[in-house]
């Protein structure tokens, strides 16, 4: 398996998971409504036939390049989104998280890495798989709370009542937060075996201790819940945007010239 | 920032301070770095063994002092949210300029951000001053949890107390860490080693490199255009992996791969297994061409510092080549001599460092010119003597972090309900 059979698991992804977002729209008492689990399935497991097939032949974790980190983003955001929408029956969020996995599948359509088993040395530890599958998990919750605040500004701005956006977004975050935690912390623990030092202020360190902290402000603007909800959701859209500069951004910032973490180059 | 409207606006430095004193207050600190930074100029160094431990435990004596004794509504602000606050977005603004600008300044002929400490933030007074600001500011909220310990304080406490060992144990104890590195050579032992600036020290002990192996992934060729010597390759494509008596398809070509030498020496056209250090990786390729079923033949090598490379034309725009081949693994034997005569071998690998001596070796390079055939070891010494305090603190915020994720935000769901 490799990048070239993509498109035909990406095609089943989408179809499956279009039925299910149009079998949404219907009635709950219809008989398509109870359909809409399967076929969510269904678009979960092409996605995962083919991340677990490229890990196969690849020999080594599929974690390295950007293109096999957007896989799992697409895989750990839509599970959230499925979960979170059996748990607390969220609909709209269920077709966002879904919209959002089929974008960043869709970036790899027109993006695909090159076959590359390699691996360097360096990135052959123990620690490689959770490092990036909490940080990936981390992302997902995160995105998801991108998502709860665009909403919930949109309805401030409607003039609507945003305390249960508010308090979905706490939980949310929180998670998301802890998550980033282990991922900055292992990342630690590992350079400290693989480099010597657990911080060496490499530009993706930086930018991921600044993720941490624009997280870690939110979490302190709600500690009052009177405070405007405006200014926190504004700090979760900024959150975001950094995780997203930490993420894709890194490399092309003149501060990254010469980061350990830049390996698809 | 403040956004809620009180009725009657408090007048600006009435107590409780709110968000306005608290930004102001962090804007002046800020302000005051970068004043102290252009008249210094050159940042700062942190101190020393002892200087640096005296300075931690004044620290905390004066947290449980002041906190204890002193009843003034900024001591009460110190550890509220909108200190916290404050004091968190002048740290993040900081490292937000250390994330967008190019660090490593010139100094000798100082532009306004270099003056200013942006091309040096980590060692510059306005990153100081404003870590400092959060580190008190933290303090203070740790004693003032502390003194009303419960169960349901646990969680919070591991979190902060954690990052406050954290932050104070690596800045602080950054003066007394030695990283050196240290070029083992197969002839004689070394017994220099360098610092970062190049600083050259004389360690108490030789090291001699014994052996240095390294572990390659297989040879893979591709198609290389002849124009511009780059690798033809459609997205998503892969290069073929060179094993012997295999095929592989590259776009419309089938390749038989006839014979590998993995040490290689180039004579008369042909290539031969040597055992003369410099050996390239070599395979002997049939290609035909689907199409038209022409076939051409030949040898094709990456070539080393010793053996010319070799390309196999298909055809005017197209070759067969070899890339470059990676390494997978790296590993040296090493002697350590205490006294001539008393000696102990070891081994080390990348991500497997050995401790020896109160230092941690670490294998972190060789000759790469060279490559498979290097003679040479770069390895680090690092000697940290905070790390185990280090390591307290992230332990500290992984089980607050563990505690806080089974748990939730407490206060949120009971409020839910």
């Amino acid at each position: 398996m490799t990048w070239l059979d993509y498109p035909t698991y990406l095609l089943l992804a989408t179809v499956f998971w279009s039925l299910a977002l149009i079998m949404l729209a219907t009635p709950r008492k219809s008989i398509f409504h109870k359909l809409i689990g399967i076929f969510l399935f269904l678009g979960l497991a092409a996605v995962l036939t083919f991340t677990i097939s490229l890990w196969v032949s690849l020999e080594r974790p599929p974690f390295r390049t950007l293109a096999e980190t957007r896989l799992w983003y697409g895989v750990f955001i839509a599970s959230i989104g499925i979960v979170l929408h059996y748990r607390w029956k969220l609909p709209l969020m269920l077709a966002y998280t879904i919209l959002m996995a089929l974008l960043f599948l869709f970036l790899n359509y027109l993006n695909p890495d090159t076959f590359d088993k390699t691996l360097m040395p360096a990135l052959q530890s123990p620690w490689f798989i959770p490092h990036v599958i909490v940080y990936i998990i981390g992302y997902a919750f995160l995105g998801f709370s991108f998502l709860i605040g665009v909403w919930g500004l949109y309805l401030n701005y409607k003039g609507k009542d945003i305390e249960r956006v508010m308090l979905m977004a706490d939980n949310i975050i929180y998670i998301g937060f802890a998550f980033l935690t282990f991922g900055l912390l292992f990342g630690a623990l590992w350079a400290k075996e693989a480099w010597g030092h657990y911080w060496t202020w490499d530009p993706k360190e930086t930018w991921a201790f600044i993720t941490w902290l624009a997280y870690l402000l939110y979490i302190h603007m709600r500690l009052r819940k009177k405070q405007s909800h405006k200014t926190a959701l504004w700090i979760v859209v900024f959150a975001f945007i950094t995780i997203l500069i930490c993420w894709f951004g890194v490399n092309y910032l003149p501060s990254a010239q010469s980061s350990v973490h830049v390996y698809s180059s | 920032m403040s956004n809620n409207k009180p009725k009657q606006k408090a007048k600006l430095w009435q107590y409780p301070w709110g968000y306005r004193e608290s930004f102001l207050i962090a804007f002046f600190i800020l302000l005051t770095g970068f004043l102290v930074e252009l008249i210094s100029g050159g940042g700062i160094r942190m101190p020393a063994w002892p200087v640096n431990i005296a300075i931690i435990v004044i620290f905390i004596i004066y947290f449980f002092l002041v906190h204890s004794l002193i009843k003034h509504p900024i001591v009460k602000w110190l550890s509220s949210p909108k200190a916290a606050i404050a004091s968190i977005s002048a740290f993040t603004l900081m490292v937000l300029l250390l994330g967008f600008i190019s660090q490593g300044g010139n100094m000798e002929d100082p532009r306004l951000i270099d003056s200013l400490g942006l091309t040096h933030v980590i060692s510059s007074w306005p990153y100081l001053m404003s870590a400092l600001y959060l580190l008190v500011v933290l303090g203070f909220t740790i004693v003032r949890r502390a003194r009303t310990f419960s169960i349901k304080n646990i969680a919070f406490l591991l979190n902060h107390t954690g990052l406050w060992i954290v932050v104070v144990a690596a800045s602080l104890g950054s003066a007394d860490m030695w990283r050196l590195s240290m070029q083992l050579e197969m002839k004689h032992p070394v017994t220099t080693a360098y610092d970062s600036h190049g600083q050259a020290y004389n360690m108490s002990f030789g090291m001699q490199l014994l052996d240095f192996t390294i572990e390659e992934y297989e040879p893979q060729v591709g198609l290389m255009r002849n124009a511009d010597f780059m690798l033809q390759m459609e997205k998503g494509g892969k290069l073929a992996t060179v094993k012997e008596g295999t095929t592989a398809e590259l776009e419309n070509y089938s390749l038989s791969f006839e014979k590998y030498i993995d040490k290689a020496r180039k004579y008369d056209d042909i290539y031969d297994t040597t055992s003369v250090p410099g050996g390239s990786h070599a395979v002997y390729i049939v290609a035909t061409d689907e199409q038209s079923g022409q076939t051409v033949e030949g040898w094709v090598s990456d070539g080393s510092f010793n053996v010319p490379a070799s390309y196999l034309a298909l055809n005017n725009e197209l070759s067969v080549a070899m890339t470059q081949v990676r390494p997978k693994e790296y590993s040296s034997d090493i002697r350590i001599y205490h006294t001539l005569d008393e000696y102990e071998d070891f081994y080390i690998e990348v991500n497997k460092p050995l401790s020896i001596d109160g230092w941690k070796v670490y294998q972190v390079g060789y000759d790469e010119l060279l490559g498979r055939w290097s003679e040479r070891s770069v390895i680090e010494l690092v000697r940290d003597p905070w790390l185990p305090v280090v390591y307290v603190g992230i332990f500290m915020i992984l089980f607050g972090t563990l505690y806080l994720l089974w748990m939730g935000n407490g206060r949120i769901k009971t409020k839910k309900a």
